[in-house]
């Protein structure tokens, strides 16, 4: 503390720490709390309450009736009484509805459907395999970019990698759409052949597949596997490569041996942030599935915020997304051995 | 041997090749799709050439608001998250191991988390306060990772800074001040062009964190998101045309201007 | 530009369990040439980033011109330091850079880009204000560093080793430059270094540090004379070392046995106990070849410096190292030759450490 006022002076040391502070509390950590705080509560439903209402107000309108019919005056008192009790009632009841009490606990973690738990499981693992069959496509790609034979051709290479990325994420998305449609890219190819036959809707689901969501998030993701693979391999020697195959080292050997340890900082780094995103993946299986192909955990949330209105199991079901992803992120980094500071080189 | 090697070297030419097929196979759709005049987009129901798309997409207003709101919120989280960013990253580098540790790892965390869940939290946090999702809290939620790149980019270059001219400068008899304004900021001036890029283009570009923290407003982003559930014209493939037209011309201006720099020496 | 004077008055500096400085007391005189010499790690740089306020004394006082300076940051003390780096700002004109010291101080902008251009005269480097410092020569960038830290007019100019950088050529020249500078501007100049041959050359007086403490203060001649303790003994100039145990003292003489044999020279503070370990230390240049029976050896080694030779010469486990002028016969390598030195330039100190242990 007395380091920074000493380096930035009074002034400026107190304009970094609002920023800083500002950043950190408002806009990071205790949203956060917020977010956790909404997922350990819940509230009673309102259909219940405004049951109770409807009763409250039909016994009343009866009291009501029956007091303007009542002549004994006794009797007319103790209409009076119980109506009075009648409208404190229905006061309490429609407070409680505008703001019913919240019933803080773990409901809204245990209460999880089997299948949307099943949607949970399946999206961790199919973000997994994504990262796995990204970095199995990609690594030959990021080898082919970091030795390429001339400094042009790997410009060439690079700037083609680039270019695709020009379009926004949802239009390249969109755009695989288009090719694995029913009446897509694909299936009238596959017409023109005779594999298939549009006018009788004899074609091939493309988009019901977990096949098409694979090709589609890699395509999407392959930069993020791409980089960081090539940017370690650039640091390797590739004279190292050259002694190997003159040692009589086969292919398989060499990249076994010499180039794949070497790339083991990037491909971490490729791996986890691969997985990340599509852990967290909303436009690919949103614009993708159209509800045809499986649902993906983070439609799960936006349905429970949007549609189902309910922000506090919505609140945990993202809660949960978070801790399970970063769980595997850090395992993954403690596997791999790279700390912090690569991941976000 | 060599020839075992030319094998090789051919067959990853060849899978590179696919590879880039791969990549611009959807790119060619949906530009190729973008001058049809059939009103779905498609490639496969060609009916002419058309640049009616174009025309469409420049009279949809909604799109253009789109457009206008993404500037806006671009524009205003690359002025929060430049000086936070800096603050951030000044702060870090005058730190001691542990607490710097620690604030590194926290700064990051926007970074390591899925982006709608910062949309998520920042929607939920200020319903407390009686916000309700736009424009201004998708400007928040976006900045809260947007201003961890930032701090990155600015800490890498000033881990490149000879501390040593700061106590020169003081030991000259500069306040504070003097030495941020003429040591620090000049120093630190290519980075801020860098990162006041990126987080425009990270702004402009985001989806996920916005969705979910826009409430009613829209970005041309989430509009063409949301076109998706209500119906599509060909008029998406012609903004995507633009954007790839866009980048490439800006890429290709960089190249030249950075050629020509180094050719005036 | 005056130069004023620095007192350090019993400072200690400790980081953590490590005692950087320990008990340092200095008087620096105005418009002296003050060098501090010592090995890398001896507090030397610590000592100067305390007169320069980058660090406050754990326990004591620094005192510039008679005033306490607690408590005082860098930018508001009369001092101006010269890093070793030398820290030019890479970003602004070598006028701009000179200049800065003044823009600080709130002077406007055609006054102080005149009096940065008379500075760089002073320097001898008229002309190159416009360039950028990555565009100049290492000995021209050192001269933009004395004129930027000139043009705050210190009544203290600290410098931080800045000719390590410098080749040798060009270190001897910004010896001269230096001296030169300092004898017109008058100001008090605190130099530290680790170069002997540097700090004889260039200074009024030296103070000779070794782990924290300041181990003898004294003109060049007196360090190199008279030497107060093995270390600077050993540290300033060469020295043969011979090891021993005091046989007899008497004030201003003693006699040790050594292992070549019982050898009688002056002593330099007080005389030491009969019984005690002593060393008896022999700058090369005295010993010369001799008849007589004296210290008898066999050379080892010859080399030629130029204007003379250096013999090893050994006996038993001992080595001694003369220089013997480049006239008549030199003995090779093999012969067996006899030493011969004056008990005045024996100097018998108590046994202690030494720079080349």
């Amino acid at each position: 503390m007395r380091e920074i006022l000493r380096a930035f002076g009074g002034p400026l040391s107190l304009v970094i720490g609002t920023l800083v502070g500002f950043w950190l509390l408002i806009l990071v950590a205790v949203p956060q709390v917020a977010m956790l705080d909404y997922s350990l509560w819940s509230q009673a439903a309102n259909a219940d309450l405004s049951a109770a209402i409807d009763r409250a107000y039909a016994e009343a309108t009866m009291a009501e009736f029956d007091r303007r019919a009542e002549a004994n005056p006794a009797k007319a008192t103790e209409l009076d009484e119980k109506l009075t009790a009648l409208k404190r009632t229905i006061a309490e009841l429609e407070a409680a509805q505008t703001s019913p009490p919240k019933t803080y606990g773990l409901q809204n973690y245990t209460r999880m459907s089997p299948l949307h738990a099943y949607i949970f499981v399946r999206t961790i693992l199919s973000a997994l395999a994504v990262a796995a069959v990204a970095l199995v496509v990609c690594y030959p790609i990021a080898y082919a970019a970091a030795f390429a034979p001339t400094p042009r051709r790997a410009a060439i290479l690079l700037t083609a990698l680039l270019v695709p990325y020009a379009m926004n994420e949802l239009l390249r998305v969109y755009a695989w759409l288009m090719i694995f449609d029913y009446r897509g890219v694909l299936n009238s190819l596959f017409a023109a052949v005779g594999l298939a036959d549009l006018e009788a809707r004899r074609w091939v689901p493309f988009l019901e597949t977990q096949g098409a969501l694979f090709t589609v998030m890699v395509s999407v993701y392959a930069l993020f596997m791409v980089f960081p693979i090539m940017n370690t391999l650039q640091t390797l020697d590739p004279h190292q490569i050259e002694a190997a195959r003159d040692l009589g080292a086969s292919a398989w050997r060499i990249h076994a041996r010499v180039v794949i340890p070497h790339a083991k900082p990037g491909i971490a780094v490729g791996v986890i942030t691969v997985f990340m995103l599509a852990a967290g993946s909303f436009a690919v299986p949103q614009i993708l599935s159209r509800g045809t192909g499986g649902d993906w955990f983070s439609q799960l949330v936006y349905r429970q915020f949007f549609e189902a209105n309910n922000w506090n199991l919505g609140s945990a079901y993202a809660f949960s997304l978070l801790v399970v992803s970063l769980a595997i992120v850090f395992a993954m980094m403690r596997a791999f051995g790279v700390s912090l500071r690569e991941i976000t080189k | 041997m060599t020839r075992r090697r030319e094998a090789g070297e051919a067959v990853l030419d060849a899978y590179v090749a696919l590879f880039l097929l791969y990549m611009f196979l959807p790119l060619g759709v949906m530009v190729i799709a973008a001058f049809n005049a059939y009103p779905d987009p498609s490639v496969t129901q060609w009916h002419g050439f058309t640049l009616h798309w174009f025309e469409a997409l420049a009279r949809d207003g909604r799109m253009l608001a789109g457009l206008r709101n993404s500037i806006f919120a671009a524009l205003a989280v690359v002025a929060l998250s430049l000086p936070i960013g800096l603050a951030a990253a000044l702060l870090l580098t005058r730190l001691q191991s542990r607490a710097r540790g620690f604030l590194y790892a926290l700064m990051v965390s926007p970074i390591l988390t899925p982006g709608i869940i910062l949309g998520i939290s920042t929607l939920v946090f200020w319903r407390n306060f009686g916000m309700a999702g736009g424009l201004l809290l998708a400007v928040l939620a976006q900045t809260s990772f947007i201003a961890a790149y930032c701090m990155l980019i600015f800490l890498a270059r000033l881990q490149r800074f000879d501390a040593t001219q700061v106590e020169a400068a003081l030991d000259l008899g500069a306040s504070q001040g003097l030495v941020f304004r003429r040591i620090l900021v000049p120093f630190l001036a290519p980075s801020m062009a860098t990162a006041a890029v990126v987080a425009f283009l990270q702004s402009f570009e985001n989806y996920n964190t916005t969705v979910f923290s826009i409430g009613g407003d829209w970005t041309l982003v989430t509009e063409i998101g949301s076109r998706f559930r209500f119906g599509l014209t060909p008029a998406v493939n012609a903004i995507g045309v633009v954007f790839v037209v866009l980048t490439v011309a800006m890429a290709i201006l960089h190249v030249h201007l950075g050629r020509r720099r180094r050719a005036h020496g | 530009m005056r130069g004023t004077d620095v007192r350090l008055d019993h400072v200690d500096v400790t980081f953590g369990d490590f005692q950087a400085i320990s008990d340092v007391s200095l008087e620096v005189e105005p418009g002296e040439f003050f060098s501090i010499l010592g090995p890398s790690g001896c507090g030397k740089t610590t000592l100067l980033r305390l007169i320069s306020g980058f660090q406050e004394p754990t326990r004591g006082r620094v005192l510039i011109g008679g005033a306490d300076m607690a408590g005082r940051g860098p930018n508001r003390r009369p001092t101006a330091l010269i890093f070793q780096n030398l820290a030019l700002f890479p970003l602004m004109s070598v006028r701009e850079n000179v200049a800065f010291g003044l823009e600080a101080r709130g002077i406007p902008k055609r006054e102080r880009l005149a009096r940065a251009d008379a500075l760089l005269a002073l320097v001898a480097l008229e002309g190159q204000g416009a360039k950028k410092p990555g565009e100049l020569s290492g000995g021209q960038r050192q001269r933009v560093a004395i004129a930027r830290a000139l043009a705050v007019e210190p009544a203290v100019l600290l410098l931080d080793e800045p000719l390590s950088a410098l080749d040798l050529k060009l270190r001897q020249h910004m010896r001269a430059e230096l001296k030169a500078i300092q004898r017109k501007t008058g100001v008090t100049f605190i130099y530290i270094t680790h170069d002997q041959g540097e700090a004889l050359t260039m200074s009024d007086r030296i103070a000779v540090m070794n782990r924290g403490r300041v181990e003898q203060v004294g003109r060049p001649e007196e360090l190199y004379a008279e030497p107060a303790t093995p270390f600077v003994a050993t540290f300033v100039g060469e020295q043969n070392v011979l090891i021993g145990t005091v046989a007899a003292s008497a004030p201003g003489e003693a006699a040790v046995d050594t292992p070549l044999g019982r050898l009688v020279g002056r002593t330099a503070n007080g005389a030491p106990a009969v019984g005690s370990r002593a060393f008896v230390m022999i700058r090369p240049e005295r010993l010369r070849l001799s008849d007589g029976a004296a210290l008898a050896g066999v050379v080892s080694r010859r080399d030629l410096e130029g204007p003379f030779f250096v013999l090893h010469v050994e006996s038993g486990d001992t080595r001694l190292v003369a220089h013997v002028p480049n006239s008549g016969a030199i003995p090779e390598p093999g012969a067996r030759v006899a030493l011969a030195v004056d008990p005045a330039d024996m100097l018998i100190l108590p046994e202690g450490e030494t720079a080349r242990a």
